[in-house]
């Protein structure tokens, strides 16, 4: 019962002092703790500082300038990401060739065509490359965002951005989300618990998978080589932009309708600037870049592992040619002089991945690509290209080396001429080309728009705690991407793009 | 036999307080996540003359009010999980604005240490700090540190460890609000008082003023715990 | 400018300091001000008004960035 004494005196004693004092009571004892400082200070410096114009206020005067802002940072973010791309090249190069050398280090200790071999090989030491290869790139993102944070500038790009982000309905401290998520969408997610409001957050979250993610990359390049080999780059482009457009619409929709809200205040320190310390940088840039590798990299892994299984089993499905047998031929032929040792291995080798790619169609993979063509084949694709998205589902990094087993080329990536060829040439059973640069655009597009990465979608529910959100994003991604995809290639087709 | 210390780190973001917490921690820190929120709460251990310190990161707040989340775990933390010393970094050059926030904690009734960070710019512009008098107006001992070079670490620690042993003849000391406020505060500091369950968990002065402010958060832990 | 008239803080003269009077919000806004050393009675000067967008206020020797809505109802005098 005291309690409630308690609380009644306070009700009594606040009232009196609105009285008095005719305003709040937070107000009034927030100005007496600024005068208690202010007698403070007056007392305790000496010179204090003076209201200059500091050398960060004359930066300023260009970095935030009405002209000069936006063309600034979008140099700033055209370098950022050139340097990424560009610097992590080579140690890529290093993990493909370091993962190669392990397969076949490791896979010589197993027995040809036994199912440890191909775990190991093919499931665990592929998954682990998987994950590990774009760590450089994770890495040498999250180095630069470090020196734009500890610089101060994104203070200043948070600034200079809001006033579009205002109209998305957002506020500038959306966009650097934004931008990471153009590295890899679970560190642009991450990123969105810097964002106060949860009107606000949530959008972020949401849109952050149209900010086209570097793993979706190898796909883009393996089309674009393959069909718009001279407007490679503008492709490419548009592209990135369309996500970007999506992700504003889709912004504006959110904020209107799913989480509506009045703008939230935008109010941020802009610290000084200053020089970033080389051990402040490797600090940001380690702690995001191993928690990256925790939660994204152990999800990716486990999913190619089951894409593993999914795709090698059933392991002897019966096969329309017995292999073995020709296998054997080729080399009794060589052993008896009627064939060199070169068409020898080529023999061998055509047969091996037919052998795969016969072993893919009739696997659990297969099976699931042939449900889904129905789905697909308004958009111009076939059950191969079904499979390819379905495991783009668990990681957009399987993509390209599903299509490369698909294809019968063995293991390939986004530069080999042999799928880019084969992409060209497929055909369905009537012979009419699959692929046309219609289609392919328009499975650039559905690559864009759909269904983020598994990792990011168990990242989603970390953010959002709870389910509904991530089967959300999951759910209208899709949609959307096969909206999108229809129009695109429907309405190709209707104004005679084919 | 090591003595174990939690050490809570606050100031204002941009005051250099990750930086100091870099410099006490160095790679023994660990990332986790406040309970049942997605705000992120770093921890760090160092050993200092037989002492074992846990340090705490808080977010970085600008006040201790009930309106933002992170202020909400900074304060929470503090008044719930009581840790030994608070370590309150202030920015030199931004004295007043940084002292907002210390107030708060002085309120608290906490043991305070004040780091007065990045005092070489301040120095640098020509201004004077004197910290002896700074020090015994804010009954905490004042300790100039240069987060960046790493200086003034070992005094922190130093100071830390002083604070939390009692060695140190601090008078408390807190802002006064005029007489009319102080007046309300007093009957309801009253009452409270008679309340042995409040006054086990919470400053009697910190309490009063809260309720008298309309802060919602504290106003439910004190209904919230009604029988 | 006429001096002692009390406007909005985003019609405030450029580079010319000018005191808070008053912030016409919520609480949650103004002790969010407040804490930030924008509390009445306090000169401040806005550095960057570029028509749209936030503003760059210097306050208590710190840069704060306002956006457009917020500093509309932040009442100053010249």
């Amino acid at each position: 019962m005291e309690r409630r004494e308690i609380l009644d005196q306070v009700r009594r004693s606040s009232e009196h002092l609105k009285g008095i004092f005719g305003g709040d009571i937070e107000t009034i004892i927030s100005e007496q703790r600024y005068g208690f400082i202010s007698g403070i200070c007056k007392q305790v410096v000496t010179r204090p500082m003076e209201e200059r114009l500091t050398t960060s206020d004359k930066i300023d005067r260009v970095v935030i300038n009405r002209v000069l802002g936006i063309p600034i940072f979008l140099f700033f973010m055209w370098l950022m990401f050139k340097f990424t791309f560009t610097v992590s090249e080579t140690p890529m190069g290093w993990v493909e060739a370091g993962q190669e050398w392990l397969g076949d280090t490791v896979g010589g200790l197993f027995p040809d065509g036994s199912k440890l071999k191909s775990l190991i090989v093919e499931g665990v030491i592929g998954g682990l490359g998987s994950v590990i290869i774009f760590v450089p790139l994770i890495f040498i993102l999250f180095f630069c965002i470090a020196i734009l944070e500890d610089s101060g500038y994104m203070a200043r790009a948070a600034f200079v951005m809001d006033r579009f982000m205002y109209k998305i309905g957002l506020h500038g401290r959306s966009f650097i989300p934004m931008i990471l998520g153009f590295g890899c969408n679970i560190a642009g997610i991450m990123a969105c618990r810097t964002i106060e409001q949860k009107r606000d957050r949530f959008t972020t979250i949401l849109v952050n998978p149209f900010m086209s993610c570097g793993a979706r990359l190898p796909v883009y390049a393996l089309l674009i080589g393959a069909f718009f080999p001279e407007k490679g780059g503008t492709v490419l482009y548009s592209i990135y932009i369309l996500g970007i457009v999506m992700a504003i619409i889709m912004a504006k929709i959110f904020r209107k309708y799913l989480f509506p809200g009045p703008p939230s205040p935008f109010v941020m320190e802009l610290p000084p600037y200053r020089m970033p310390t080389i051990k402040g940088v490797i600090i940001h840039m380690w702690e995001r870049g191993v928690l990256y590798l925790k939660k994204a990299g152990t999800i990716i892994f486990a999913g190619c592992v089951l894409v593993w299984f999914l795709s090698n089993f059933p392991w002897s499905p019966g096969y329309s040619k017995d292999y073995d047998v020709l296998k054997q031929k080729a080399e009794s032929d060589f052993a008896s002089g009627l064939v060199t040792k070169d068409t020898m291995d080529e023999t061998i080798i055509n047969l091996e991945n037919e052998q795969a790619r016969e072993k893919m169609q009739r696997s659990y993979m297969g099976s699931l690509g042939r449900i889904i063509e129905p789905v697909v084949k308004p958009l111009g694709f076939d059950w191969k290209i079904g499979v390819g998205l379905a495991g783009g589902f668990i990681a957009k990094e399987i993509v390209v080396g599903t299509l490369g087993t698909l294809y019968a080329v063995g293991e390939a990536d986004e530069e080999s001429v042999p799928l880019r060829e084969r992409i060209q040439n497929d055909t369905w059973p009537d012979g009419k080309k699959i692929f046309t640069p219609l289609t392919a655009f328009a499975l650039m597009v559905f690559a864009l728009l759909y269904i983020p990465c598994v990792a990011s979608i168990a990242v989603i529910y970390r953010e959002t705690n709870s389910w509904k959100w991530p089967l959300f994003a999951a759910g209208y991604t899709t949609a959307l991407a096969w909206v999108v995809s229809f129009m695109v290639y429907q309405g190709g087709k209707l104004i005679g793009l084919e | 036999m090591a003595k174990k210390i939690t050490v809570a780190l606050a100031g204002n973001p941009n005051s250099g307080k990750t930086t100091i917490f870099n410099n006490l921690t160095g790679a023994r820190q660990h990332v986790g996540n406040w309970p049942g929120v997605t705000v992120e709460k770093k921890e760090g251990n160092l050993k200092h003359d037989g002492y074992e310190i846990n340090v705490v990161d808080l977010p970085g707040t600008y006040s201790l009010t009930a309106y933002s989340l992170d202020e909400v775990i900074a304060r929470n933390f503090v008044v719930e999980e009581r840790p030994d010393v608070v370590v309150d970094i202030v920015d030199a050059s931004n004295l007043e604005r940084n002292l907002y926030l210390t107030t708060q904690f002085m309120e608290l009734g906490v043991k305070l240490v004040i780091a007065l960070n990045m005092s070489d710019l301040a120095e640098a512009r020509g201004q004077k700090i004197d910290t002896k008098k700074l020090s015994e107006f804010l009954g905490a001992p004042v300790v100039p540190t240069v987060g960046h070079k790493n200086k003034g670490t070992d005094e922190l620690i130093k100071a830390i460890v002083d604070m939390a042993d009692e060695k140190l003849n601090m008078n408390r000391v807190t802002a006064e609000y005029g007489e009319e406020i102080e007046e309300e505060i007093r009957k309801i500091e009253e009452l409270i008082q008679r309340d042995t369950g409040l006054m086990q968990r919470y400053p009697s002065r910190w309490l009063a003023l809260k309720l008298l402010e309309g802060d919602e958060e504290v106003a439910k832990k004190v209904t919230g715990e009604e029988i | 400018m006429i001096e002692g008239r009390i406007m909005p803080l985003t019609m405030a003269p450029p580079c010319k300091e000018v005191t808070l009077i008053d912030v016409n919000g919520g609480r949650g806004i103004r002790m969010r001000l407040y804490s930030l050393g924008l509390i009445p009675g306090v000169r401040l000067r806005v550095l960057n008004n570029n028509g749209a967008g936030p503003l760059m206020v210097a306050v208590m020797n710190l840069r704060v960035a306002l956006g457009r809505g917020m500093a509309h109802k932040i009442m100053v005098e010249a």
